[in-house]
């Protein structure tokens, strides 16, 4: 029995920040994070990023010391990721915020669009019907964040919030603004532009609800190991065979959809946006799909079938 | 903002390091980069002695935009094809960032001073377009030296200097002229669009030139002051180069 000793630098000034004597050979890269965290209470283990190499990738929590390219006195390199908070949290007011910031401008508060308007309702149903559509997306997303989701890793850097928020929120009161405005103009082809939209919104609303179930089934007896989604009864994850991300489709969908609705060119530019991330995103998961499981079906795009 | 300072087209890979340290482009890459870089710098040429001439026809600055006003709008509008060059990555810069420097500059030319033409005959217009000028001979022929690697020490030291009255020089006079467009922008409703309409969209141009020209202040400073870490950086080790010769 050979017990390990870590020695900790810091990766820009490689200086030694701790020094463990006696470590398991078994020991997880968890645990050699819960004892440096006693060295260095600030830095709790979702801050801190150990590598083998000053400039790799970070260790994984599960990885054993002894199956790592070390000898028995092993040198890891840490870095601060610094504040961190917890993807369940930054969800939750990401997605609170649109919620309520629509509201402002739906019952048109006196700031928004002056005092002669304040309080009025709009003639038309089609933008009491947006504000039902624009409310349901949002608080799907919350109830999905609380009971659905299964989050792969725990935290994300502190600063990200303060620029997901500029982002969704602000997005949120430029689009609420123009469907909840005095001179808005309801859709030119009228009651069959919007049922039409209506449709689509509940299906790709279903579709993407039916996708993280699938996604977070996965993963149910906690395991972090991926594995290949496949289409299950359900017909909206039939999407499964021509797409890695249908998540992201039905997500896009459903924008469209609201653009559809609305006939709202900020609509529209939103719906865009999150199409780029969204594709950015869904090329991301789809090369890792593809680098981790040799088998992985090869009919699969990443977000739209056959094209994209 | 719009980079009219000498040199201050930030981070391009050519000012702070040697070519030879990096891999470079190949040698079809470098051939055409070498005829872009003598074209633009013969452009701008064009573009300063026109304004010269037309000073000495007219014997007064005011009023010099029109005799330049094309060769001006073509090769500061070619420019967009650099945003290109980073792309294909035949030059080391990165592409978000020229593209910004670029479309700024287009976006004077032809969103202000081509559109609103009550302010082509103010002499901010002047005052932007000879330090464009100057500062875009200095960079182009700065370029073609380099890529030739034979690079003339004044050349260098006059696109790490000039720009420390070249910069805001430029930016004066961008501001000024977005400042004397704006009348003219609110009373003939220029590129705007208000509600009602079909598209449930609105934009107000006037509001947006006000905004551009908030953004100067975050954003010049910082380019300004890198640009001097850069001249300290590039010019000093030129220096210690020189010694042992």
């Amino acid at each position: 029995f050979v017990s390990y000793q870590v020695e900790i630098l810091d990766w820009k000034t490689k200086e030694q920040l701790c020094f463990l004597d006696k470590v398991e050979p078994n020991a997880t890269i968890r645990e050699i994070r819960l004892m440096f965290h006693k060295f260095y209470p600030q830095w709790y283990p979702a801050r801190q990023s150990i590598k083998l190499d000053p400039k790799g990738k970070p260790l994984r929590d599960e990885e054993i010391l002894q199956h790592l390219p070390v000898g028995t006195t092993a040198t890891l390199y840490f870095k601060d990721l610094g504040p961190q908070i917890g993807w369940t949290t930054v969800f939750l007011i990401e997605y609170t915020g649109p919620l309520f910031i629509y509201f402002l401008f739906y019952f048109r508060m006196p700031f928004v669009y002056g005092l002669d308007e304040r309080f009025s309702s709009s003639p038309h149903p089609v933008v009491n019907l947006a504000c039902i559509c624009h409310s349901f997306h949002y608080i799907k997303r919350l109830i999905e964040t609380v009971f659905v989701h299964r989050f792969s890793h725990g935290t994300m850097p502190l600063r990200n919030i303060a620029k997901n928020c500029l982002y969704y929120w602000g997005f949120a009161a430029w689009v609420a603004y123009y469907i909840n405005h005095p001179l808005y103009t309801p859709p030119s082809y009228g009651k069959k532009q919007i049922n039409f939209a209506v449709i689509m919104f509940l299906l790709c609303e279903a579709g993407n609800f039916s996708i993280h179930v699938a996604l977070s089934d996965l993963q149910r007896n906690g395991s972090k190991t991926r594995k290949i989604p496949y289409p299950t009864k359900n017909p909206f994850t039939w999407l499964f065979f021509f797409v890695s991300c249908p998540n992201y489709t039905y997500e896009v969908g459903t924008w469209i959809s609201f653009t559809i609705m609305t006939q709202c060119v900020p609509v529209g530019l939103f719906t865009l946006l999150c199409f780029i991330q969204m594709t950015i995103w869904a090329k991301d998961k789809h090369g890792t799909y593809l680098r981790e499981f040799k088998d992985y079906p090869s009919l699969r795009m990443p977000i739209i079938p056959f094209l994209l | 903002m719009a980079a009219s300072g000498g040199g201050s087209r930030v981070d391009n890979g050519y000012g702070s390091q040697q070519p030879r340290r990096r891999k470079g482009p190949g040698a079809l890459a470098t051939a055409y980069l070498v005829i872009y870089n003598v074209v633009m710098t013969a452009g701008w040429l064009v573009i300063a002695v026109g304004l010269v001439r037309a000073y000495l026809a007219k014997g007064s600055y005011h009023s010099l935009y029109y005799s330049i006003e094309k060769p001006l709008k073509f090769f500061q509008t070619g420019a967009l094809l650099e945003i290109l060059h980073c792309a294909f990555g035949i030059v080391p810069s990165s592409v978000v960032l020229t593209a910004f420097q670029v479309m700024s500059r287009v976006f004077l030319t032809w969103a202000v001073t081509h559109s609103v033409k009550e302010v082509q005959s103010e002499d901010s217009v002047l005052l932007f377009v000879v330090a464009w000028t100057v500062t875009e001979i200095i960079r182009y022929s700065f370029y073609t030296f380099s890529l030739l690697n034979h690079l003339p020490y004044l050349i260098k030291w006059a696109r790490y200097t000039l720009f420390i009255v070249l910069y805001p020089m430029g930016v004066s006079g961008e501001l000024l002229t977005i400042y004397a467009a704006l009348p003219f922008v609110r009373q003939s409703g220029l590129y705007s669009i208000s509600l009602p309409n079909e598209y449930n969209f609105s934009f107000d141009y006037y509001t947006f030139l006000i905004l551009v020209m908030i953004s100067y202040i975050p954003v010049f400073p910082q380019l300004y002051f890198h640009m001097l870490h850069q001249r300290r950086k590039v010019l000093s080790h030129t220096e210690e180069h020189k010694k042992p010769e």
